[in-house]
């Protein structure tokens, strides 16, 4: 299925220049603007410029991969509008796991590596230990578990409510509120943002893992809420799908 | 001039046929603001503190008034230009009485109107909840210059889209990546995101060049007073002239573009 994804993308380069193009231009301002605002301020939020281009980029290389991963969530609407996904589901392969992994996105994936370098060069410079490294690939790994877990409600909300464009766009914004440590947002959004919907355990704990500022308590219960909401997620998936009235097909 | 006004109501109401999209779009522009709103009050906790030229009230008023500037400058209906084009659904307009540009400008006119509507009242809404410092402008001078350029903040911007709309003539399944790169450049270089003058002088002189500058900075600034009269006047020349030079564009390019059209679909 990634391999049809990624020929369709390849045989339309000119689009697949543009968006490309588009997404360095935007990533670039975004890095720049956060340069010259840390080099007026010298810090935010009691972070210096490294530890905030590293946030940066560990929502940058979070969002990259969920997007890589999970590009088909963003064509399911017209699956069920139509009737389609009766194609889907009667299939011998999970039905999730077709709309959810089914066109993995060429563009983020050129993304990844540069992405992944930029996080090594600037994470070095903060001279974590073996251990904080590790503890950040794992929480990273967790925060894409976060990811996949709001992909589902996504598509589940989508056989209910037949709107899919706007929510995931929606999942968008609230994840990007992440491009900068949740420290930043005065409470109740920060309390929401970390326990409610998880944007802090998703981008912010990985980050802080390898700068050593978090606790083994808030480590654990990072892991139990992934845990809960891919759980829960699954559980409204198979809701949703009862809900589902194969309406045109 | 009537069946413009039908146009404008109609269209209005047509807003309404789809009001789970509009209220999620409002959602949406109320987010990107908390990312800025929250960004720089990080910045400013101290009250006093005053960066690249700003203090506490003049900065937050720049981000509250983002969301209201936003609403009347970036609200539109062209966005569905390219894919009329894409499709050779235009051949309905061209046949029809209707001058194609005035359509889409009375449309714009109409969901400008209802997104300002809505600004308004989430503004007030964030305004009590955040207990922003606000600064008001009360410079009758400086307010009437600074409604001029968000007149022509909206004839730019309408410019602006519809030049990148008519990307389809050419390249049919392009449309949308030329908007795409549009969007950026608007949230950018528009002063979407953070205000311009924050970059270094030569970065900031090269893109006053640009048309990009006076869709949301520049009427930012005037109101916000850090032009002066006759900064503000220099400001709303350039405006017009890109606004001249852009429309001049149009025409060339529209008139290029039909002769290539080839009505795909139809």
């Amino acid at each position: 299925m990634s391999r049809n994804s990624f020929l369709a993308v390849l045989a339309q380069r000119l689009s697949f220049a543009i968006f490309l193009v588009g997404k360095v231009l935007r990533f670039l301002f975004f890095l720049g603007f956060l340069f010259f605002l840390l080099k007026g301020t010298n810090t935010l939020a009691g972070y210096g410029i490294n530890q905030v281009i590293f946030f940066f980029l560990t929502f940058n290389f979070i969002d990259a991969t969920a997007q890589f991963f999970f590009r088909e969530v963003y064509r399911f609407r017209p699956l069920v509008v139509s009737g389609d996904l009766d194609l889907v589901l009667v299939k011998p392969i999970s039905g999730l796991f077709r709309v959810l992994l089914g066109g993995a996105d060429l563009i983020d994936f050129v993304t990844l590596p540069p992405l992944a370098f930029a996080l090594f060069y600037v994470g070095r410079l903060l001279n974590p230990t073996t251990f904080e490294v590790g503890l950040f690939l794992l929480l990273v790994i967790n925060g894409l578990l976060i990811a996949t877990a709001f992909h589902i409600f996504v598509l589940s909300l989508g056989i209910i409510t037949l709107e899919i464009d706007h929510t995931v766009m929606i999942y968008r914004d609230l994840t990007s509120l992440g491009r900068f440590p949740v420290d930043i947002y005065k409470q109740p959004l920060r309390g929401v943002l970390t326990y409610l919907l998880p944007v802090g355990v998703m981008v912010t704990l990985p980050a802080k893992a390898l700068m050593g500022l978090v606790t083994p308590p808030g480590v654990l219960a990072s892991f139990a809420l992934s845990a809960i909401v891919i759980f829960l997620s699954l559980r409204f998936w198979n809701f949703a799908l009862t809900k589902y009235t194969s309406a045109s097909s | 001039m009537r069946k413009y006004l039908s146009i404008f109501r109609i269209s209005f109401a047509q807003e309404f046929a789809y009001r789970a999209n509009f209220i999620m779009w409002r959602i949406r522009n109320v987010m990107q603001i908390f990312l800025v709103f929250f960004l720089w009050d990080a910045v400013f906790t101290d009250p006093n503190r005053l960066v690249f030229g700003y203090d506490r009230s003049k900065i937050l008023t720049y981000v509250f008034s983002l969301l209201l500037i936003k609403s009347i400058v970036l609200s539109t209906r062209t966005i569905d230009v390219a894919g009329e084009i894409a499709r050779g659904e235009l051949t309905n307009y061209l046949l029809k009485p209707i001058n194609y540009f005035r359509y889409w400008f009375t449309r714009d006119l109409s969901t400008k109107l209802l997104n300002l509507l809505f600004a308004i009242f989430e503004t007030s809404i964030l305004v009590v909840l955040l207990r922003p410092p606000l600064f008001l402008q009360n410079d009758p001078y400086i307010l009437g210059l600074f409604l001029i350029s968000l007149a022509l903040a909206v004839v730019l911007y309408f410019l602006i889209l519809l030049i990148f709309s008519l990307f389809p003539f050419w390249y049919p399944e392009q449309g949308w990546g030329a908007l795409f790169i549009l969007f950026i450049f608007t949230e950018f270089a528009g002063g979407g995101l953070f205000p311009l003058d924050i970059l270094p002088q030569a970065l900031q002189k090269g893109l006053y060049l640009t048309p990009f500058p006076y869709l949301l900075f520049m009427p930012l600034q005037i109101y916000l007073g850090k032009l002066g009269v006759l900064g503000a006047f220099k400001a709303l020349t350039v405006s017009a002239a890109w606004v001249g030079l852009l429309t001049v564009m149009l025409r060339k390019l529209w008139s290029l573009g039909l002769k290539a059209y080839r009505a795909e679909g139809r």
